[in-house]
């Protein structure tokens, strides 16, 4: 290996800056616009997390749609932190779904009173024996999570739901981050943009609330054309089903794991050749 | 109607593999790389860590239709050094970057975790 190319590119910084139940705000150094760029991606998008996937609905006298509320149901977060326990139902070897690599929820409402009667996330009943995969995330301060539905007096709602792994890339259901801020070079000391303005662009334009964490550039600076991107301002914002720092830990696991699949899939080429 | 299955962004189906090396015979020591179901996520990060290596000469990559979950990376090294190795070393290279960025941040959320359970007290 070349110790010149480890100690040139130095070590990441990472300043944690407000860490909450549902954000983790963050600045990354000393890291390459690409790497910071990929691993915003990943977090986005290629996180394996748990979600429902297929609704048998056996009773549904709601006013909602069939398809309108297995929509609603796909879109709810399920508590994903040991999603790797399961398989994914595609390498399982069952027939269809199974236990290994699915969790069964079921939903049984019936309105009896006079009262509409709400129909809530913490109603989705889990058959699987371990409580932290597959349930349904409650953050709600009264505890009985997303409303999924409504129901009138004798109207009834009883179905059947599969969740199972996958990441969003197939559906964005399954995306553990809701948004992902991602800022650098909050001064344009790089050029890399260009502001619109009518009359003055430094007047119009607001100030990043990370212009604080970086040096103004002074009066009649000359250009450094030399700079590079180096200091990444993000906040991930968690949907629930993975707690931001899981999200930020496991983006950076499956960037890893993408990476040594390319290493294996070259050394059995190497091999195939007769290397 | 007309819509392929999203799986097939990520899910390599049998028969294809996942890379293709085709050597340029014009240029010595250079190699166009197709990666089936993959995109920029890896594409930018291979490239720009290929560019830090000096021995490593050219080095872009490109997406040729957006329909297709695929891209080319195109890598030309000096002579000895072949271009395969070449990308090894930045796989390499980023497998280790990026550990060390997993354990930067998980000790700076502990430390946050501990701060902040100190101010509750």
């Amino acid at each position: 290996m070349d110790f010149d190319l480890d100690g040139a590119q130095q070590r990441p910084q990472v300043t944690i800056r407000k860490a909450t139940r549902d954000n983790v705000d963050f600045v990354l150094s000393n890291v390459d616009l690409a790497l910071a760029n990929s691993l915003r991606r990943v977090m986005v998008a290629e996180i394996p997390t748990i979600a429902i996937d297929l609704v048998e609905i056996e009773i549904n006298t709601s006013v909602l749609a069939d398809e309108f509320i297995a929509h609603r149901l796909g879109l709810i977060p399920l508590a994903s932190s040991d999603a790797d326990k399961l398989l994914n139902t595609r390498d399982c070897d069952c027939d269809q779904y199974c236990e290994n690599c699915s969790v069964e929820l079921t939903l049984e409402a019936r309105c009896t009173g006079d009262a509409t009667m709400d129909v809530y996330t913490r109603d989705l009943v889990s058959r699987s024996r371990d409580p932290k995969i597959g349930a349904p995330i409650i953050n709600d301060t009264e505890g009985k999570g997303v409303l999924i539905c409504k129901l009138r007096k004798h109207q009834e709602l009883k179905l059947k739901c599969i969740a199972k792994k996958g990441i969003a890339k197939e559906h964005a259901k399954w995306s553990p981050a809701s948004a992902i801020a991602f800022e650098y070079d909050p001064w344009n000391k790089l050029r890399h943009t260009e502001y619109w303005f009518e009359v003055d662009a430094e007047k119009e334009w607001p100030k990043s609330k990370n212009a604080d964490w970086e040096e103004p550039p002074k009066d009649n600076e000359p250009f450094d054309y030399n700079a590079t991107p180096e200091r990444f301002y993000m906040d991930v914002e968690a949907v629930g089903s993975l707690p931001p720092n899981e999200i930020v830990l496991s983006g950076i696991r499956v960037l890893q794991e993408k990476l040594a699949i390319i290493v294996t899939s070259m050394k059995d080429e190497d091999s195939e050749m007769g290397y | 109607m007309n819509q392929p299955d999203r799986f097939e962004l990520f899910l390599l189906p049998d028969g294809v593999s996942k890379l293709t090396f085709t050597p340029d015979s014009r240029l010595p020591n250079t190699v166009n790389i197709k990666f089936e179901r993959e995109d920029h996520t890896l594409g930018n990060l291979l490239r720009a860590q290929l560019l830090q290596d000096p021995r490593v000469l050219f080095a872009a990559y490109k997406v040729e239709h957006p329909l297709f979950a695929n891209f080319v990376l195109r890598i030309q090294t000096e002579e000895g050094y072949p271009p395969k190795e070449a990308l090894k070393n930045a796989i390499m290279t980023l497998i280790g970057q990026l550990d060390r960025l997993k354990k930067e941040f998980a000790k700076e959320w502990e430390l946050k975790k501990i701060t902040t359970e100190t101010e509750d007290m």
